[in-house]
């Protein structure tokens, strides 16, 4: 049957057709002049929709957009303390070496902060000569190294660290879907809990275009909506005590990362899909196969995406009364019974009860159970109850 | 080993649905199934007791379910509608013709009157003949806009209150990951929504199925024997719907929930101030709904009409363009024939 719907068509007429084409990776580069300073390069970098330019004339540029994000929303207060997360990919290394020459610039152009960066050990400690060696590199900065699942006072400086084995209780969930959300969410808990040890009152996270636009759809395909808009933002606030978690290279795309890394000679030690964990199937994992295929095939659709995440508003919280925040991931809580929500528990209810329902049909006690059911869980989120439905036993910490 | 209902009815598990993973046998899902969308009939107040209801029928498994079960529960429950049916014939041979026969046929075994609109009346154009105008690109645009439109006129003609369409579960949660691939805000607001239009100058639309999965009309549909047309259009499908549709269905294999939980989070989306909201006005040509000026319709119609058949696709300033070069080719050759007639 024909599956076209009135959502089909835009103001524009036709059909929305997505247009293939994919951008430019990998680094492409030639020699020749540069159009912007005129002056002979070796290297020219072309991205796209751009002219193409000599080394210094695209690490300045890009530079502008890692402070532009910054000075625009005027998100970083001066002499803030920042605590960047460095994971070892592409972008991570990026922001550290951003965030080293903007503190080497001279008074007027200098950015006044004090950063420490972490790492968070998660599979082992195959990445410390790694480390040891942009320690070296990015001199003043210190480096800290937790391992992931342990406690926020087991933080170690790099020089003093040693791999150890946590004896973190894992909670048994059912499927890879709730395992990696959960993950994530104990993730920023950890991440929160050595801001506020080491007094940082901004935490730099090194998320670019194409993986907001990701975490945009996954978070969606979770029941995240209402707080989607936290997920992808350039300021999310949900740490605990008032830490910021800010995103200053969202407007970065892949090219960028990979023309930068090559410029500085950054040597990345894990990729982005290392970082997914498992290949096998979750919401998570199918999404950002999803956005990686589309950035082959049909790039300028990521982009897209990655806008439609900067047109949605973050809900506004009343007050900071804990009690309107969940629980797990600390977004704001939708007190207002949703239809859709009650519909799931009002499908359990009837199909309890079957043809019963033909000799008593009542509706409104049916409605009664479901609505129960839904207010269960107080303190949790929607997505964040899925988490819990898939427990074992026990109950979310 | 055959496992029991869920419902503890006795009888032995003929099927999983999918929406909550319940093993049901035939008569419980049956039951299950109707109380549901009665249940967001009730609750939704989708109708009032005295209405006159179109209901949208393509001769397909979502409008049949919805025409079958609208016509069982305004019985069971007594909601006194007046329920019609309500058909499009977009002239496509091979395809609408043979679908029409099982709408017709849905009007026998229902008793419900049924009124087919074609193009051909509305427009003076068949898809067949915008087809052999246009080719195979962009002809999906001419049949949305004016599939659109027609069901807005048939409505207007049979005097209806509402229109009831047979979007499903699936189909919702697709919108809400096509406009998000396309950054349709303004879409994206209103495409949860089981109401839509129902200004002072526009008839309502509503989904009685919105909370209905796709694979449960299927199983509904199948186990009833209602007769249905399952043929993909002779034309060419749409490509972003497709992707969404695509990604849909893997997400749906790993969490079935998710179709549920992306509507869900379509509903709980909020935008900034400086998004584009969607605008509802209507046409100052033919006076049906529409958010530009003149509306989709009247402009692919007048493109049609022109020998101009792009005038509607792409940007309005080309097709602007295109207009006021024709009217200068025209202008030049009435000037042309005014000289020979001098002579």
């Amino acid at each position: 049957m024909c599956s076209i719907g009135e959502d089909d068509f835009g103001d524009e007429g036709a059909t929305h057709a997505m247009l293939p084409g994919s951008s430019a990776t990998g680094t492409v580069l030639s020699a020749g002049s540069c159009s912007k300073c005129n002056l002979a390069s070796d290297e020219l970098y072309k991205l796209n929709f751009r002219a193409a330019e000599c080394q210094l004339c695209f690490l300045s540029y890009a530079r502008h957009k890692f402070r532009a994000a910054l000075g625009a929303a005027k998100a970083l207060p001066r002499s803030a303390e920042v605590l960047l997360l460095v994971d070892g990919s592409g972008a991570s290394l990026v922001l550290l070496d951003m965030l080293h020459f903007a503190q080497t610039q001279n008074t007027f152009k200098r950015l006044h902060c004090n950063a420490r960066v972490l790492y968070i050990d998660a599979c082992g400690n195959d990445s410390l000569s790694s480390l040891h060696k942009l320690h070296e590199r990015y001199a003043p900065f210190e480096f800290y190294v937790i391992q992931l699942n342990a406690e926020p006072k087991s933080l170690q400086s790099l020089k003093e660290y040693s791999a150890s084995i946590v004896n973190a209780t894992q909670q048994e969930l059912r499927s890879l879907t709730a395992r990696q959300d959960y993950g994530l969410q104990q993730r920023k808990r950890l991440i929160g809990a050595v801001a506020a040890h080491l007094q940082c009152s901004h935490v730099f996270e090194s998320s670019i275009s194409s993986t907001l636009a990701t975490q945009l759809l996954t978070s969606v395909a979770l029941g995240r909506g209402g707080s989607v808009a936290l997920d992808v933002a350039l300021l999310d606030d949900r740490l605990q005590d008032d830490i910021k978690l800010l995103r200053p290279l969202k407007d970065l795309n892949e090219q960028e990362v990979q023309f930068y890394v090559h410029a500085q000679q950054l040597q990345p030690f894990t990729s982005e899909n290392e970082l997914d964990q498992s290949s096998a199937a979750s919401l998570q994992n199918l999404t950002s196969a999803f956005v990686a295929n589309l950035q082959i095939n049909y790039a300028s659709t990521v982009s897209t995406i990655f806008r439609t995440g900067d047109k949605i508003a973050a809900k506004q919280q009343t007050n900071v009364d804990p009690t309107t925040t969940c629980t797990l991931c600390h977004s704001v809580l939708d007190h207002q019974l949703s239809d859709t929500l009650l519909a799931i528990e009002y499908s359990r209810a009837v199909s309890e009860m079957g043809v019963a329902l033909q000799q008593h049909d009542n509706m409104e006690a049916l409605e009664q159970r479901a609505r129960q059911r839904l207010t269960a869980a107080q303190d949790l989120c929607h997505a964040c109850r899925n988490i819990q439905a898939e427990l074992t036993s026990g109950n979310i910490p | 080993m055959p496992i029991d209902c869920k419902a503890k009815c006795g009888n032995k598990a003929a099927l999983k649905r999918p929406k909550t993973g319940d093993a049901l046998c035939k008569d419980c899902f049956f039951a299950a199934f109707e109380a549901e969308i009665h249940h967001t009939i009730v609750s939704s107040r989708l109708f009032r007791r005295g209405e006159k209801v179109a209901v949208a029928a393509s001769g397909g498994k979502d409008s049949t379910v919805l025409a079958h079960v609208m016509k069982l529960l305004n019985e069971r429950h007594d909601y006194g509608l007046d329920l019609v049916l309500l058909s499009i014939d977009e002239g496509i041979t091979g395809y609408r013709d043979d679908s029409l026969e099982t709408v017709k046929q849905n009007r026998d075994d229902y008793q419900m009157p049924l009124k087919i609109l074609s193009y051909e009346e509305l427009y003076g154009w068949t898809m067949d003949r915008i087809v052999a105008q246009i080719g195979r690109s962009n002809n999906c645009t001419f049949c949305g806009v004016f599939r659109r439109q027609a069901l807005d006129r048939g409505a207007k003609l049979l005097g209806v209150d509402s229109i009831a369409t047979g979007h499903n579960a699936d189909d919702i949660a697709e919108t809400v990951l096509m406009n998000i691939l396309r950054g349709d805000t303004a879409r994206l607001r209103r495409c949860t929504n089981i109401r839509t239009g129902g200004g002072e100058d526009s008839i309502p639309r509503v989904k009685p199925l919105k909370y209905s999965y796709e694979k449960e009309i299927v199983m509904y549909a199948h186990y009833k024997r209602l007769v249905y047309f399952s043929t993909e259009c002779v034309f060419a499908p749409n490509a972003y719907r497709g992707h969404a549709r695509a990604f849909l269905k893997d997400l749906e294999k790993v969490r079935p929930s998710v179709i549920m939980d992306i509507i869900y989070s379509g509903e709980q989306l909020r935008f900034k101030d400086t998004a584009k909201k969607p605008v509802r006005g209507i046409c100052e040509r033919c006076g049906f709904v529409s958010s530009q000026q003149p509306c989709k319709a009247c402009v692919l119609l007048e493109g049609l009409n022109r020998g101009l058949p792009k005038l509607g696709i792409g940007k309005k300033s080309k097709g602007d363009r295109m207009i006021a070069q024709q009217n200068q080719e025209l202008a030049l050759r009435e000037r042309a024939n005014l000289v020979k007639n001098d002579f």
